[in-house]
């Protein structure tokens, strides 16, 4: 195996590699399992691969986890399980990749992240796919009392075929601000997010950041249910950028609580004219002017801290 | 600098601007005057070469070049700009962003009521307040370095004191520079002081002077429709 640097969890095909990190507990899935019997609460059944993360302390310094298709005809089914305890605070960035363009390799992964009581968590998760890869992507967020996270999913290669689930599960006081955001080209991406306000004062933000270049389809349904007392506001902006693309937004909102408040935004379309036309008379052509709108809408590029230095996640992926 | 020859111009079909001549030279700033719809943005539009303002008749000459078909973009790199009215939100994209695109200039900020460095890392014109997206088009326009600015309603939207904030920055940041003020309140000519001011009605020119003083107080007094009969008209376009 090539040295991927300081990653907590590497695994390259199914070959794993696992480094600990100061206050945190970082094992294969199926290790864990075998280990501590609690996790059984949470894996529905035993892993074969996968990553374990038990975060009990708070550390400056950020888990970095990656799992990549490097082989032909290769099928992953990670399971992981994240549990950051009672007032830890933890950051994690996850990087999910096939190192070549023409793996045909399938992802079938589904990730777990249990916050306790008043923790935080930072998350960054970039996926990056060659165009004949299949990608099935779950995920399940439970936040305790207090809790916080902020996730942020970016993917701007797509794989041929991509499914998305997202589930996430607020109490009390807890908060989740959810970004994801996709850049598709010749492929197809769906995508089910739904945010669950089942706690009072659990306040919920889901945003869903679009692109459609050539050949692509995007289905993306954003809810927020709200069944106790909280806040929640989706938000899905989707942008067209070639004739052959399509993108179809579906926000809902579900309140099962008069207490609840729940709003959205949505927006589905090419740059307007006005946006391209103000940028070309600050002297930028029209494509340097889309490519401009195009990189504000994806947002900056996250950078990666290991070992105190910055790295661009482009660079580590 | 800029010359205006015997412009027409259409917007959607319909006769907006018609034979309007103007000559505005090295350093001098004009003032364009009128009522509400009269057609001064359409002219300013026009200046920059937006797609949907038809010039129907007459050119436009920038430093001796005819730019009357020019793209937009050409005409922003010959060193034409405009501090737009009302420029469109542009979600997801920094000011900072653009600047670092577009500056051939640095721009020294110094922060004061008017001017607050956050702006830099906000979505450009989302949620801005009318102060908020004038000191963002002069900011941009700053950076730009242009030989030629077009202000359009520069003191819409502003309080008294926050426009002489702002024209003291255009004053000490584009210094010599010519321009071309658009404006129906009049308010910001006592701080800019153009050389010379013309008044627009129904898409005409009607009067032309160097007095702005005169010209504005008799626009203060009797209405833009004075304007018509003006004495102080001047052969001078």
């Amino acid at each position: 195996m090539k040295n991927v640097g300081n990653a907590n969890y590497v695994q390259i095909d199914h070959e794993i590699q696992t480094h600990e990190n100061e206050g945190a507990i970082i094992l294969p899935s199926p290790e864990a399992y075998k280990r501590f019997k609690w996790t059984k609460e949470y894996f529905e059944e035993k892993p074969k691969e996968g990553y374990f993360i038990w975060v009990r302390k708070s550390s400056d310094r950020p888990l970095v986890t990656r799992i990549s298709i490097s082989s032909k005809n290769v099928s992953q089914n990670p399971i992981n399980l994240v549990v950051i305890e009672e007032n830890v605070n933890a950051e994690i960035y996850n990087v999910c990749n096939a190192l070549k363009k023409n793996l045909c390799g399938n992802h079938t992964g589904y990730s777990k992240i249990i916050l306790k009581e008043n923790s935080r968590l930072v998350m960054n998760h970039f996926h990056r796919w060659g165009k004949e890869d299949v990608v099935n992507s779950g995920l399940e967020i439970s936040l305790g009392k207090e809790s916080e996270i902020s996730e942020v999913y970016k993917c701007l290669e797509v794989p041929m075929e991509m499914k998305m689930e997202n589930n996430t599960y607020l109490k009390e006081g807890s908060s989740a601000n959810l970004v994801i955001t996709i850049l598709a080209k010749e492929g197809e991406v769906k995508m089910h997010d739904s945010t669950f306000l089942n706690g009072r004062e659990s306040r919920g933000i889901s945003r869903m950041r679009m692109i459609g270049d050539k050949k692509s389809r995007i289905v993306a349904h954003s809810r927020m249910i709200a069944n106790d007392a909280g806040t929640g506001h989706v938000d899905c902006m989707g942008l067209l950028l070639a004739k052959d693309s399509s993108i179809n937004a579906i926000p809902e909102l579900i309140n099962n609580n008069k207490d609840a408040s729940l709003t959205h935004e949505a927006s589905v379309g090419k740059i307007s004219e006005e946006v391209l036309n103000y940028l070309r008379s600050r002297g930028l052509t029209e494509d340097q002017a889309i490519d401009l709108v195009v990189a504000g809408f994806l947002g900056e590029e996250e950078p990666i801290t290991i070992e105190g230095r910055i790295v661009p996640s482009k660079s580590y992926m | 600098m800029l010359e205006i020859d015997n412009l027409s111009v259409k917007v959607n079909g319909k006769n907006v601007l018609e034979k309007i001549n103007m000559e505005i030279k090295d350093g001098e700033i004009h003032a364009l005057l009128g009522p509400n719809a009269s057609g001064k943005s359409t002219l300013a539009y026009t200046i920059m070469g937006f797609p949907d303002y038809k010039v129907t008749e007459g050119k436009i000459i920038f430093n001796g070049e005819d730019i009357t078909d020019l793209p937009i973009e050409e005409r922003a790199k010959l060193g034409i700009a405009t501090a737009f009215q009302n420029p469109p939100s542009i979600k997801g994209l920094k000011l900072s962003k653009l600047l670092e695109k577009i500056s051939r200039r640095e721009v020294e900020l110094k922060e004061n009521d008017l001017l607050k460095r956050e702006i830099l890392e906000r979505e450009i014109n989302v949620g801005f307040s009318g102060g908020e997206r004038k000191i963002s088009e002069i900011i941009q326009v700053i950076s730009l370095d242009p030989d030629f600015v077009v202000f359009d309603e520069l003191d819409a939207g502003l309080d008294i004191e926050n426009l002489e904030k702002l024209s003291s920055l255009i004053k000490s940041e584009l210094y010599n520079k010519s321009a071309l003020l658009i404006t129906h309140r009049g308010r910001i000519l006592r701080f800019l002081k153009p050389n010379w001011v013309h008044v627009l009605v129904d898409g005409k020119i009607v009067c032309s002077s160097e007095d702005w003083k005169k010209i504005w107080e008799t626009i203060e007094r009797y209405g833009y429709e004075k304007c018509r009969e003006c004495e102080l008209r001047s052969d001078r376009p």
